[in-house]
């Protein structure tokens, strides 16, 4: 009954099973939005936060979810400014998924702080010294950059496009998106890094406290290289799952590759570069400060094995996979180590704002712990609960896989053959 | 964010944190703005169907964007960059005057038992123009376009006095679940309208008085360009899992959408009418 | 971003906290609270939910009995006295350090409750309101008429008795000249028993905190940080003043009284 709106030559399924689908997520999703209204009329008291662990959950995920989203911003860059064509495949899925992982940051966001109303102030009276400004700033530009981003890609839509001021509108629109990616670059490499130096600008958190470049702290630049290696893997890793779960070819085996390669030799210099500022906080920074390093990680569970995990399992591993040809030309490999990259990008954000509040400080402190409440984690499961229908109705009525109906049509002249070919695989 | 708001400092930190923000904000305005403003003219201009068609042929894959000359043997592989406007070639221009059009030697072309005659011209989305005695241009779906939608359920015409652009849409067609445009070969004002059972649908009238039909396809390219409709055809039709009964030459039928019930028949259609 | 002028034509408000003498009875805490209109928690506060401006812990030596011995810090905002981390982080300079006292100040009416500053703070002196304020019937008359309460969803912290200093700096300019620091205590220095607390302007050399400050059993929190704070604590016992600085593993349990 919706079939007019769902692009020509594509294969969805039929409108009651896509609602069967939609309707857990939507379920989830009334059940986070209660959780956040609570959350919004009740008070931040229904999170489990306290005064010594101000942030939690939400602020671990936004900075997970907005280097994961990097996808969108990178993707754009390497194929409108370095023109690396392949890439147009899995474009629309990027900044669809960029859009999702944005805007779901913010609205937690909104959540997360005290005063919701008083977001504008930040606008009206910013302190530009502080990194949180510098990140409030570009995300919601790029928000809106994201935003207009889109706009072609929903206006393509079969139905849309009959209406004239619709398809001339994403006509002229598609042929400024070079300068949108060429913002979308610029904002996206300065929040990511703004990000980053959240934790390491703050003196009084020597755990979190990097040397760095002008007013930049090392922080910034790692999380600037971490974003950019990780966002081509969780492309990689959602069209492979939306593959999975729709049951069809959405994008070459070449461009997924492609990915992981440029996700590995990211990852790699991410690893190297991680790893020398572990060294100069280990051996300098953190000493210099009073704070000999050996004392953060002798706090259970917290021990050195986080270290190892961040850097070894979740980042040498995974980009010695994506950087070796025979491995990356596996599926099973490829989808690992992309899913590991991921892991080890959320693990070192978890490090950075969960461990940061659990050390002591004070010499009578005690090492603190914290579990979200349900309000919280129903907050969170509604950001995924959004991000998949979002991504769901795009993929449905959108054409976020140009290549789609030509993967068809040669799946299905593979299948032909198939009887023929069976032998040999 | 201005200089009268309360704790507002003039510093270097300023002017760069400012200056960036106000600078990304005013070049992602001036671009909106600047879509909005030249989709405005484009729409004043009634320019839709041109860009209508521009938007098509930017998404159709790439083998089917490719030059007439290939299917002549004149490049090895080309894709067409004026979107199928050979008006607008200069390339094509050349390889004309290199070359003039062969005539063929038949009154018309027959392929797999379909009859193209070659006093008309042929566009690569399935409409021939045929130029009347009395000036005006004849617009019709070929044999392939004909079987494609058999008996058609419902043929939207223009109206007489309407414009038709060449590659804008025709009119449109609707068999089965299939709901297509058909890109009309000329430029011109449409006059008559036909119906389905006619053979023809449009008479157009140019609109300053010759009609330049050089990028449509004449003569000795019908048969090369048709045989590769024919596979194009085949591989629509297995794509949509339909058995490829056409393989060994066979013979399409009057009614190609009765022989494949289970085909997506808008998919096959929107492929062999260049309508992603 | 404001900064501190030159010392010397400017006051730098400081205190000195005598370890020794504080005998942990945490009047300081309630006096601090009555004064400023910290509504009493809420029933579903835990320990690391309420507001304390100043809050007292307990530290121990770690030995066991007999050897075991106590000391009472107190411990408030600390006012740092140079790049304070809170200031810089805040995203609309809610906080600002006062060039004119030195006094790092929380403009909670700014505040957009993000926590940025409690995360950066290292002395955990930054309270959040996670409920709105609320007073027993009847105990809204005890409210201090010179001190706004703040609402929920802002954060706070000891800004030295704004509220009095107000007070007082209208006083002297009722006589015609400039407020200096001894014209007013803060309500803690005044409530404290043993007199442990002491306030003053560290630019003036008989000041208590300058003279503190130049003695040898003096220490500050967390001096390697570089945060300059301009709280001097002060006791003659070797391991007390251990406390200044980083955490060691297994040293001290945490717990307060008051």
């Amino acid at each position: 009954m919706d079939k007019e709106f769902i692009a020509r030559g594509v294969k969805r399924c039929s409108t009651p099973r896509f609602l069967l689908w939609i309707m857990p997520w939507l379920a989830l999703l009334a059940f986070g939005a209660y959780s956040a209204g609570l959350c919004l009329v009740k008070g931040l008291n229904q999170t489990n936060m306290d005064n010594r662990f101000a942030f939690g959950l939400w602020i671990f995920l936004d900075l997970t979810v907005i280097a994961l989203g990097a996808g969108a911003f990178f993707t754009g860059f390497l194929l409108y400014i370095l023109k690396l064509k392949e890439l147009s495949a899995v474009i629309n899925s990027a900044v669809v998924i960029g859009l999702v992982c944005y805007s779901g940051a913010i609205a937690v966001l909104m959540v997360d702080v005290g005063q919701p109303l008083r977001a504008w102030f930040t606008f009206w009276y910013p302190n530009v010294h502080s990194m949180l400004t510098e990140v409030t700033f570009c995300i919601s530009c790029y928000l809106t950059v994201l935003a207009i981003e889109y706009l072609p890609i929903l206006l393509k839509n079969r139905k849309l496009r009959q209406v004239p001021s619709f398809l001339v509108f994403e006509y002229e629109l598609h042929k400024l998106v070079y300068v949108l990616a060429g913002v979308g670059t610029f904002l996206s490499f300065f929040h990511q890094g703004s990000l980053g130096g959240l934790y390491g600008v703050l003196r009084g958190r020597p755990f979190a406290f990097r040397e760095g470049f002008l007013v930049w702290p090392s922080t910034f630049f790692l999380f600037i290289v971490s974003a950019a290696a990780v966002g081509p893997s969780f492309i990689l890793l959602t069209t492979w799952l939306v593959e999975k779960i729709s049951r069809k070819r959405l994008a070459r085996p070449e461009v997924l590759q492609l990915l992981g390669r440029i996700s590995g030799l990211l990852l790699s210099v991410y690893v190297l570069a991680k790893t020398v500022d572990t060294l100069i906080w280990i051996n300098r920074t953190s000493p210099d400060a009073g704070f000999p390093a050996a004392q953060y990680y002798a706090w259970k569970p917290f021990g050195t094995w986080i270290l190892f995990a961040e850097i070894v399992l979740f980042g040498m591993i995974p980009a010695l996979i994506m950087l070796t040809p025979r491995l990356r030309r596996r599926t099973g490999w490829l989808v690992s180590a992309a899913a590991m990259a991921c892991l080890g990008v959320a693990l070192n954000r978890f490090v950075l704002t969960v461990q940061t509040l659990a050390l002591p400080t004070l010499a009578f402190d005690k090492f603190l712990s914290y579990w979200p409440s349900w309000q919280e984690t129903g907050t969170f499961l509604a950001v995924v609960a959004y991000g998949v229908l979002v991504y769901s109705f795009s993929f449905r009525y959108l054409q976020l896989f140009p290549e789609e109906r030509e993967l068809k049509a040669e799946v299905q002249q593979e299948e032909e053959e198939l009887p023929v070919m069976a032998g040999r695989y | 964010m201005f200089p009268w708001n309360y704790g507002f400092h003039w510093g270097a930190a300023s002017y760069i944190f400012l200056g960036a923000f106000y600078t990304v904000l005013a070049v992602v305005a001036t671009t909106v703005i600047f879509a909005v403003f030249r989709s405005r003219r484009a729409l004043a201009a009634h320019e839709t169907e041109e860009i209508r068609w521009h938007s098509d042929f930017h998404d159709l894959p790439a083998r089917d964007r490719v030059c007439r000359h290939v299917f002549t043997g004149e490049f090895k592989s080309r894709e067409c960059p004026h979107a199928f406007d050979c008006r607008l070639c200069e390339t094509h221009a050349k390889l004309i005057a290199a070359h003039p059009p062969q005539q063929s030697d038949e009154t018309e072309e027959e392929i797999f038992g379909m009859s193209f005659p070659v006093d008309c011209l042929y566009h690569r989305g399935h409409a021939w123009a045929r130029p009347e005695a009395d000036g005006t241009v004849t617009v019709g779906l070929d044999e392939l376009g004909s079987r494609l939608v058999g008996a058609p359920d419902a043929v939207d015409l223009p109206q007489p006095g309407a414009i038709v652009h060449a590659n804008g849409t025709a009119f449109h067609i609707h068999k089965r679940e299939a709901d297509v445009r058909v890109l009309s070969p000329v430029d011109g004002e449409v006059v008559e309208t036909g119906a389905p059972g006619r053979g023809w649908y449009l008479k157009v009238k140019p609109i300053n008085g010759q009609m330049d039909m050089r990028h449509l396809l004449c003569g000795t390219e019908i048969k090369p360009w048709l045989m590769r409709e024919m596979e194009r055809l085949q591989l629509a039709l297995s794509a949509e899992g339909a058995a490829p009964t056409l393989a060994d030459g066979g013979v399409p039928v009057a009614d190609i959408a009765q022989s494949y019930p289970e085909a997506d028949w808008d998919a096959v259609c929107g492929e062999m009418f260049l309508e992603p | 971003m404001t900064s501190e002028k030159k010392p010397g034509k400017t006051a730098r408000y400081g205190m000195t906290i005598d370890v020794d003498r504080c005998n942990g009875c945490g009047a300081c805490m309630v006096a601090c609270a009555v004064e400023n209109n910290v509504p009493p928690a809420h029933e579903g506060a835990t320990d690391r939910k309420g507001i304390t401006w100043i809050r007292v812990f307990q530290v121990d030596n770690g030995e066991d009995y007999p050897n075991r011995r106590s000391a009472f810090v107190p411990v408030l905002c600390q006012q740092c006295g140079k790049d304070a981390p809170c200031v810089s982080v805040c995203p609309q300079q809610a906080v600002e350090v006062d060039p004119a006292t030195g006094i790092v100040g929380q403009m909670p009416e700014r505040c957009l409750g993000c926590r940025y500053c409690m995360v950066a703070c290292p002395y955990h002196a930054r309270y959040f309101n996670w409920w709105d304020p609320a007073w027993p019937a009847g105990m809204e008359k005890t409210l201090n008429p010179d001190v706004a309460p703040r609402m929920r969803g802002v954060v706070e912290k000891c800004n030295f008795c704004h509220g009095r200093w107000h007070a007082a700096k209208q006083l002297a300019a009722a006589n015609g000249r400039a407020i200096e620091a001894v014209d007013y205590v803060p309500a803690c220095v005044e409530a404290c028993p043993t007199r442990a607390i002491q306030f003053g302007d560290l630019n003036r050399p008989e000041s208590a905190p300058a003279q503190a400050a130049k003695n040898g059993a003096s220490f500050r929190l967390l001096e390697t940080i570089g945060t300059e704070p301009k709280i001097y604590y002060r006791s003659k016992k070797n391991w007390v003043r251990q406390i200044s600085s980083a955490p060691k593993l297994g040293l001290g349990k945490e717990s307060s009284r008051g």
